[in-house]
């Protein structure tokens, strides 16, 4: 799995490629903590070339909400595939986080959700 | 079919592989797949995790069995016995990081338990029934409510 950070107007970007998976977490957990705990206002993860998430990685989305809350950053989801998005749906999580179909909405609303993920 | 790795955590994707593989020949349909895929995963990964604690060399052996009407995934390790108490699904109610994967397995396995009669390790025994359609019957099942 890949991780790139990227910034539009002020609010970083995620951009995920490959399987999620207790291999491959650590990464992202990495990343997603690194940017939020540097201040970042508002993040995102780019979901779309994620073909696989297991609950390590699930784990790892939560991990970055809760830390969102700390920090009184908005954070959300977008481009999750279907099964990605039956994980979360499974688990609950689906209205826990903020999710978005695709780049563009997420673009316009995250600024508009709560700080913490809840739109 | 029989697979064994070690217990690094980079090999889990090829246990997923054989694990699609196989559903996918039996004739499970593509979203079953799928969940019995993350199902076998997440089994994999509570052994890497929980039972060798993280240890990489260790050995994480899957056995994979079809019949008429089901599937069976045997796995197995050399670890120190987990006790059952410790894997069982957490609350779906309490929000946080950890603990999802024996919810997943519970969630879309028909059956799922530990042989306690296996020595020298932990052997997980989980059965996926076919959809009936699949298995010459005439009704589908799939992921458990």
């Amino acid at each position: 799995m890949k991780v790139q950070i990227r910034k539009v107007d002020q609010i970083s970007i995620l951009d995920c490629s490959g399987d999620v998976d207790l291999y491959s977490s650590p990464e992202l957990r990495e990343a997603l903590l690194k940017e939020m705990r540097s201040g970042a206002a508002s993040v995102l993860i780019n979901m779309a070339d994620v073909p696989y998430i297991d609950s390590s990685g699930i784990a790892t989305l939560v991990e970055g909400l809760q830390l969102s809350r700390e920090t009184k950053a908005h954070f959300g989801l977008f481009g999750l595939r279907n099964n990605a998005r039956s994980v979360l749906e499974l688990a609950r999580l689906h209205k826990v986080f903020a999710l978005f179909d695709d780049e563009k909405e997420a673009l316009e609303k995250i600024p508009t959700i709560q700080p913490f993920g809840g739109l | 079919m029989r697979i064994v790795i070690s217990s690094q955590p980079k090999l889990l994707n090829i246990l997923r592989c054989v694990v699609r593989y196989r559903a996918q020949e039996v004739g499970f349909p593509e979203t079953d797949v799928d969940w019995l895929t993350m199902a076998i995963d997440e089994a994999a990964t509570n052994v890497m995790r929980h039972a060798y604690q993280n240890r990489r060399d260790g050995k994480v052996k899957l056995e994979i069995q079809a019949f008429p009407d089901r599937m069976e995934f045997i796995l197995e390790d050399s670890a120190p016995k987990v006790s059952p108490e410790k894997v069982r699904p957490r609350s779906l109610d309490d929000v946080r990081p950890g603990g999802l994967g024996t919810f997943f397995i519970h969630s879309f396995m028909d059956s799922c338990h530990f042989d306690e009669c296996f020595a020298g390790g932990n052997r997980l025994i989980m059965v996926k029934n076919l959809p009936r359609k699949v298995s010459g019957k005439d009704e589908s099942t799939n992921q458990k409510s």
